[in-house]
């Protein structure tokens, strides 16, 4: 599967920072999910737990209170005020 | 001889008490820089992260019809002072509140123990400032700004360049300017520019108030270790100058026994 880099980004850090295959998310107009080549959109999210699917099959799971999702060519980036590994 | 030797001895002590003090004060602050000067840059990434995308959807046309970019009542600032826990920290504190007083804001809401008593705030502490602090209060301040009470709402604090310049400003947050910034043409908003703008703001102050506070706490760790540095420097001169005066006194006092002890024997 193609990759592509994933940046979790808090006010205390960086949360997650690597390549992902997978992250799906709820944002304002419902369950989303984001692959690779995905095309440049911006969108804000809700309070949900957000599901990553790493290289290596393993999915982790982060709590988030709400943010906002953007994706780039090059990253994708989530900004929440509160993120936590669940 | 005029001068009182238990008198100088006392002030000697004294000093060196104050100088140990200084010593502590300035190794407590220098521990303390790095743990700040990190959490600042992190929470600065992301408070930039964030401003980027802001302005880029603030730039959209459909997005000057939100309250967010329209100033309420003329005149009415508020302000978000972030000053220090504590004192001896040179002019960090003073500096703050002088730039925040020349605004003659009608709301100030306050980080830092010290902006606390000054202003009668809540006490809250700068250096356990969280995100969920931050939250509260931007959801404040985006409330009533939206209902038009204020003018320009603005955050008052440090901003650290190096860690021999630190300058107090005002950042004015709100309300929004319009950059002529060209946004990306291709980029897809869901469900539209303004709905996302309204949705991210409160994240977006409490973002840029966490950043502020970390920052300023940086800054004040920084002050009071320069602070603490010269008032050692100068303790140590003083008691130099005093054990100085100090053996004068002594050798003055003997000299003076002995001219005694030798005019009395009569010889």
């Amino acid at each position: 599967m193609k990759t592509f880099k994933l940046v979790i980004s808090t006010p205390d850090g960086d949360l997650f920072s690597g390549e992902a295959v997978k992250v799906s998310l709820r944002g304002t107009e419902g369950e989303l999910a984001v692959l690779a080549n995905h095309i440049p959109f911006i969108t804000s999210v809700k309070p949900c737990t957000c599901r990553v699917e790493m290289e290596n099959g393993e999915e982790k799971r982060v709590g988030v209170e709400g943010g906002l999702l953007s994706v780039g060519t090059d990253v994708v980036t989530l900004m929440s005020g509160s993120a936590k590994w669940e | 001889m005029g001068v009182d030797i238990k008198s100088l001895k006392n002030r000697i002590k004294s000093v060196d008490s104050t100088l140990h003090l200084t010593k502590a004060m300035g190794l407590v602050a220098s521990a303390k820089i790095r743990g700040a000067t990190r959490a600042m840059m992190k929470s600065r990434e992301y408070a930039s992260a964030l401003e980027n995308t802001v302005s880029m959807l603030s730039s959209a046309k459909s997005c000057e019809k939100s309250q967010y970019m329209k100033s309420g009542k003329k005149g009415n600032i508020c302000l978000v002072v972030v000053a220090g826990d504590r004192g001896l920290a040179g002019g960090y504190n003073s500096n703050i509140f002088k730039l925040a007083e020349a605004e003659n804001a009608v709301k100030i809401i306050t980080i830092g123990k010290r902006a606390c008593d000054r202003y009668n705030g809540k006490t809250l502490r700068v250096e356990d400032f969280t995100y969920s602090d931050a939250s509260g209060m931007a959801k404040e301040i985006c409330k009533a700004f939206k209902d038009g009470e204020y003018e320009k709402v603005g955050i008052a604090s440090t901003q650290y360049i190096s860690m021999m310049t630190q300058t107090p400003r005002i950042d004015w947050v709100l309300p929004l300017e319009k950059t002529e910034r060209k946004s990306k043409a291709d980029i897809v908003y869901e469900p539209d520019e303004i709905t996302i703008l309204e949705a991210v703001m409160e994240e977006y102050i409490a973002g840029k108030l966490v950043a502020a506070a970390k920052e300023g706490f940086t800054c004040e760790v920084v002050a009071r270790r320069f602070a603490m540095d010269s008032a050692g420097k100068n303790a140590g001169e003083m008691i130099d100058a005093l054990s100085l005066e100090y053996n004068r006194a002594r050798q003055g006092a003997i000299t003076q026994e002995i001219t005694e002890i030798v005019a009395g024997s009569g010889i």
